[in-house]
């Protein structure tokens, strides 16, 4: 098990965000967590990468207790993220984006310089313009490429993707499927907050489902979504429509 | 032959460039240092009054680099930044007293003293970049305005030690009435300033430096470490602005609270910083020098407006910080690629 979360609570004043959440995951998974607008998969998130402290619970990491450490130490630890918003630093180079996550985030490696592991993040993600260009010139969609490549770069064990996929076509759903596939055969386990459930069927193998800070449902993707509890959750009376 | 030895020569002078380089200086930027430091020599710039001048154009230039390293990199605006560099001149001159009117009485020489004041001063940085480094952007530069204002209380209470607003008149750094001097003293103490916080951010604290200004979140999330990167460069920040201090209490040898901790110190600092260019740390060089010729020009012209030159700066700043945010150094950087780009369309040409 790479990956448990037990009980994880937190609260936002009288507002219970995330409330007692539990699911683990296996290596060499690919974990979808889902819910409706506001039911607190990036709160939960926010708790798993060190953003924010969980007020009750415990996230564990290679059966190592890591509840409440600082980002900068989950990602020594093996943890990268991306952003909802992606957000990369807008007056540095698209290659020194990169380069933060490669020299600060990756575990030293004599073998394995930074300039490799941008080289090869950059590569990785096909980042289609000149490493040169300011990160503020960037549309969303390359945006949402460099932070994955910024996440990459500092070689992670476990990969937090949080809505990678909002505001692409159908043509580049396909393309960040794929790529989320190839990451996942890199070693990496992935768990992936996502609204397209395309995305979620596409690439999950077990997904979990948040509605009000509960988990509502935990299972494949398929069945979960059959599940009344899911439907109502999302539409009150219909079933989902893909 | 000659073509091998012109290849050679090529070489020695590429060998030269890199370690010019190496240390933060392009070609052009040397040469403009050569002529700074020959001015003394010829006239109308060999006249010890407008020698003042060129020497208080260093000291602000140097300010201005350390400034920016904390301005322009991790995007705090240090608003104590005029307190501290006169907490690194009021303990140099502390040091330096022998008045038996006061508590301290060591009699220390100034060229000790500076480098204790420039210790001290660093050691506030140190603590004050704790103190701010859990807010953001305006509160940071609140909170290390605060922590000015309490230095600046403290020089005008603790009146034995201080002689509070009446001020501390340190000896002089030299034996001599001349400018030319100390002229070369504080050059070189810019150009080490900046050779050290080019060379620092060079390295990986600068990208740590910029990523942590720029965005924290991601930043963090990139594995870097917000204590170690911004305290470093608090330290080291005020550091220089400390040893700053000791040159101007043993250069102008009289020292008020009022005269070197006050905000518009500051201001004027930041103005400087600011419309030559943030994060560059040379830009705020380039603009010093004609600044503090222009200003004290105006001020022989019209000496009915005392205060015209902060006016100045104010609208300065706004302009650039509005319409031009990359101030004069990003304008040089623009200019010299399209001189480029033109240079190499041209050679295309043929």
């Amino acid at each position: 098990m790479i990956f448990e979360a037990e009980n994880v609570v937190k609260n936002f004043g009288g507002l219970k965000a995330v409330d007692n959440i539990s699911f683990s995951v296996e290596e060499g998974e690919i974990f979808g967590l889902i819910g409706p607008n506001g039911a607190g998969k990036t709160t939960f998130l926010n708790c798993v990468a060190g953003a924010l402290k969980p007020n009750e619970g415990t996230v564990i990491l290679f059966g190592e207790d890591v509840t409440g450490l600082k980002p900068e130490v989950m990602c020594k630890k093996g943890v990268s993220r991306t952003f909802q918003i992606s957000r990369p630093f807008p007056r540095l180079t698209v290659e020194e984006n990169v380069e933060v996550g490669a020299i600060f985030g990756a575990p030293k490696d004599h073998k394995i310089t930074a300039k490799n592991r941008v080289d090869e993040a950059l590569d990785f993600v096909k980042f289609p313009l000149s490493r040169e260009t300011p990160a503020e010139h960037l549309n969303a969609v390359q945006l949402k490429r460099l932070d994955l490549a910024r996440a990459l770069a500092s070689s992670p064990k476990l990969l937090l993707l949080d809505e990678l996929a909002a505001g692409l076509t159908t043509g580049e759903l396909e393309e960040i499927m794929d790529l989320i596939k190839k990451i996942r055969d890199r070693g990496i386990t992935i768990i992936i907050v996502e609204h397209i459930m395309k995305v979620i069927r596409g690439v999950c193998e077990r997904i979990v489902v948040i509605d009000y800070g509960e988990k509502i449902a935990e299972g494949k993707p398929d069945e979960v979504m059959n599940n009344p509890k899911v439907i109502e959750a999302y539409l009150g009376e219909k079933r989902i429509s893909f | 032959m000659k073509i091998t030895e012109l290849a050679g020569r090529k070489r020695k002078m590429t060998g030269i460039t890199n370690i010019l380089q190496r240390v933060g200086f392009s070609p052009s930027g040397f040469i403009l240092l050569v002529v700074l430091a020959v001015l003394p020599f010829i006239p109308p710039f060999s006249s010890e009054f407008i020698l003042r001048w060129l020497i208080f154009g260093a000291f602000l230039a140097a300010q201005a680099v350390a400034f920016d390293l904390t301005a322009g990199y991790i995007n705090v605006v240090n608003f104590g930044f005029a307190a501290i560099l006169g907490l690194g001149a009021y303990t140099s001159a502390i040091l330096a007293n022998t008045s038996p009117y006061l508590i301290v009485q060591t009699g220390l020489t100034p060229w000790i003293g500076m480098f204790i004041g420039a210790i001290v001063a660093g050691f506030v940085g140190f603590i004050l970049g704790f103190l701010t480094l859990r807010l953001r952007g305006l509160y940071a530069a609140i909170m290390a305005w605060f922590v000015g204002i309490a230095i600046l209380g403290l020089a005008r209470n603790l009146i034995k030690l201080t002689r509070g607003s009446l001020g501390l008149s340190p000896p002089s750094l030299l034996e001599t009435s001349s400018n030319r001097p100390y002229f070369y003293i504080i050059l070189t103490m810019m150009v080490a300033i900046y050779i050290i916080c080019k060379i620092v951010t060079r390295s990986h604290y600068g990208l740590a430096f910029r990523a942590l200004g720029q965005n924290i979140d991601a930043a963090r999330a990139s594995g870097i470490n917000p204590t170690k990167y911004r305290v470093f460069n608090f330290t080291l920040s005020c550091f220089c602005a400390g040893l700053l201090g000791g040159f101007y209490a043993h250069y102008f040898v009289s020292l008020t609270p009022q005269a070197v901790m006050h905000t518009s110190k500051t201001v004027e600092v930041l103005a400087i910083a600011f419309i030559g260019g943030r994060g560059f740390l040379w830009g705020g060089i380039l603009t010093a020098f004609p600044f503090v010729f222009f200003i004290e020009y105006l001020r022989s012209a019209l000496p009915g407006l005392p205060g015209l030159h902060l006016v100045i700066y104010g609208v300065l700043m706004v302009l650039v910080m509005i319409y031009y945010p990359k101030g004069l150094a990003g304008f040089v950087v623009w200019a010299r690629e399209k001189i480029k780009i033109y240079k190499e369309e041209k050679n295309g040409g043929f």
